[in-house]
């Protein structure tokens, strides 16, 4: 099962690389698209995470 | 030939502009806000807290009214190419119809598909699974962005077809080209990043609204500091791609760029300013009560310090060639279809990248007739049509400015609620919030006026320098047309006050009341009622 897992997750990698290579290649606003939604939505997320543990820290403060 | 009635063709240009511009009123919404869904679904999904799926659920429901009222106004505009624009989808619909096709079947039913999955199946899915589908509602709603841009981008930058003399049309020759297509590509990262702005400032506005109320507090919080972070990125990108556009602009299209800069005569660089206001006068064709920001035009359109830019005027003078090169490509073609002589097509070729200048020059030409003219007629034809390649720059000039100011104010907006966010000085910051809450329908405001600025900048043209506007409509009658007129106005005006009251009415009862699709009352939780430390002892416990 791990074995078929591990296939599973090489072979999205190769496919993940070769879209990298070929859209970056003929479409690097396509690929900047891809790219920078991904990091729009991280960020955004890494900001209310950490919004959570800013809450935490001034609730610990009070106790 | 007898052209069709230029009151018919501005009536159909004005219908399709009330149906695209309504249409938009919901797109923008609906490609940013499925993002928001995912990043807000992705945090509850990566820390299992409550609060991150009734954010996502809560703001679903809105997108869910948006997407239900908004989704159909814009199939009427693919009838549309077919009842108003018959000459134009004659002329062009190999190249156009084929991404309008995929559009259809591919991304428009993969959003709709998914989108019931993503509002029934939240007890019925795996976290996981459930993510995968938001993803994949997000994805198709942006995919059929991609298709009707790539559409749009083949009319402003026709690449990847040839016109066949035979049938008298654009012919279809490479998907690649089309879809790699450096305009779409531009245009479509531009046009989904707006929409991420539009729904940043969405979410921003009305989570400002319940701060300022109040209420749900720690939902509040968190979908303001999601909403500025993802805004302000968003807006930079904007801003970026805005120039990656101009640029293309200036390579290939440049009588829209010198009619978004008022250029009425070719630049001297490095001083020429860059006009911030000014009167354009069409008729005379100059500008007044101009005021300018010297230095600032030549680096910001050509990027370089001493790259001159070509002037209104002068492309006006350089078209005259290109006119009289048209015409003869004209006068071939007409002899090609009746003698099918190879020396009549060899002649046309030679002048065939001109044949839209011949098209522009009918409407001068005795009996719109330009393959027989005479010498004297020729330079007469010639010196009429010269004007007409230019578009409206008073439209061009002011629909481009409103949309960067207005994205200038985003970024400001943005990056202080960020700021003051991360640095949990919300609350002490009344004046940004409400400045928030009134800015909630500017980004679509601006997305408006930047389809304004690229459709208008692209007369007289529907297919760039290939078919001109009047010659692409259908042969209605007037009082057709005003009546269809009438009639979307009152439907689309229907929509947009539903719109209104719905997304009013929902925002105003806050993330604790109502059922979310079929979920029921999932958002009565706790913590919404809750202050942030008590929210956050109960997450800790």
């Amino acid at each position: 099962m791990n074995i078929m897992r591990l296939a599973g997750l090489a072979v999205a990698l190769v496919v993940s690389l070769l879209f990298a290579v070929f859209v970056g290649d003929q479409g690097p606003w396509y690929f900047a698209w891809v790219v920078g939604t991904v990091m729009i939505i991280l960020i955004a997320g890494a900001g209310a995470i950490l919004l959570d543990a800013q809450d935490e820290q001034t609730s610990e403060k009070e106790i | 030939m007898e052209l069709i009635n230029p009151d018919v063709v501005d009536l159909s240009r004005f219908q399709f502009a009330l149906t695209a511009l309504y249409h938009f009123m919901f797109v923008p919404l609906t490609l940013g806000l499925t993002f928001m869904l995912a990043a807000m679904e992705t945090v509850y999904v990566v820390t299992g807290r409550q609060i991150y799926k009734d954010m996502a659920q809560f703001w679903g429901k809105l997108f869910g009214i948006n997407f239900a009222i908004g989704v159909a106004t814009g199939i009427t505009m693919e009838f549309e190419f077919g009842t108003n624009w018959s000459m134009y989808s004659r002329f062009f619909g190999d190249m156009f119809g084929t991404p309008l096709a995929i559009e259809g079947l591919m991304a428009f039913f993969m959003e709709s598909t998914f989108v019931g999955l993503m509002f029934f199946g939240w007890d019925r899915l795996s976290r996981p699974a459930h993510l995968a589908i938001t993803y994949l509602v997000a994805l198709g709603s942006n995919l059929s962005a991609l298709w009707i841009l790539v559409a749009n981008a083949s009319m402003n930058m026709p690449d990847g077809a040839h016109f066949d003399p035979d049938t008298m049309r654009m012919q279809f020759d490479s998907v690649v080209k089309v879809i790699f297509n450096p305009d779409a590509q531009a245009k479509f990262v531009h046009t989904s990043v707006a929409g991420y702005v539009s729904a940043a400032m969405f979410v921003m506005g009305i989570s400002a609204f319940y701060i300022l109320r109040g209420q749900h507090k720690a939902f509040a919080a968190r979908s303001f500091r999601m909403a500025a972070l993802f805004g302000i990125i968003s807006t930079v990108a904007v801003i970026t791609l805005g120039d990656v556009l101009g640029r293309l602009d200036y390579e290939h299209q440049p009588t829209k760029i010198a009619a978004i800069e008022g250029l009425w005569h070719t630049s001297k660089p490095p001083y020429e300013p860059w006009l911030a206001f000014a009167l354009p006068d069409d008729a005379r064709q100059e500008n007044h009560l101009e005021i300018g920001v010297p230095f600032v035009l030549t680096p910001l359109v050509a990027h370089s310090f001493d790259t001159p830019i070509t002037g209104m005027t002068e492309l006006e003078e350089q078209a005259g060639p290109r006119i009289a090169s048209g015409i003869q490509a004209l006068a071939a073609l007409r002899r090609y279809g009746q003698a099918h002589d190879p020396a009549d097509l060899a002649q046309f070729r030679a002048h065939e990248a001109d044949m839209g200048f011949g098209f522009l020059a009918m409407r001068h030409a005795p009996g719109q007739d330009v393959s027989a003219l005479s010498a004297a007629q020729m330079d007469e034809v010639v010196r009429q049509t010269e004007p007409d390649i230019l578009p409206n720059v008073f439209v061009t000039f002011w629909s481009f400015r409103i949309m960067v100011f207005l994205s200038l104010w985003f970024f400001a907006v943005f990056a202080l609620s960020a700021y003051v966010s991360l640095t949990n000085r919300l609350e002490r910051n009344r004046l940004l919030l409400k400045l928030c809450m009134w800015s909630i329908p500017l980004p679509i405001l601006a997305t408006e006026f930047g389809w304004i600025t690229a459709e208008a900048g692209r007369q007289p043209w529907t297919v760039f320098n290939r078919l001109p506007t009047f010659l692409s409509a259908s042969s209605h009658g007037i009082g057709y047309m005003i009546f269809s007129l009438a009639g979307f106005a009152l439907l689309y005006s229907t929509f947009i006050a539903a719109e209104l009251f719905l997304m009013f009415k929902y925002a105003r009862l806050g993330p604790d009341h109502g059922a979310h699709g079929a979920q029921g009352p999932h958002l009565t939780v706790a913590h919404d009622r809750k202050d942030a430390f008590s929210v956050a002892s109960s997450l800790s416990s």
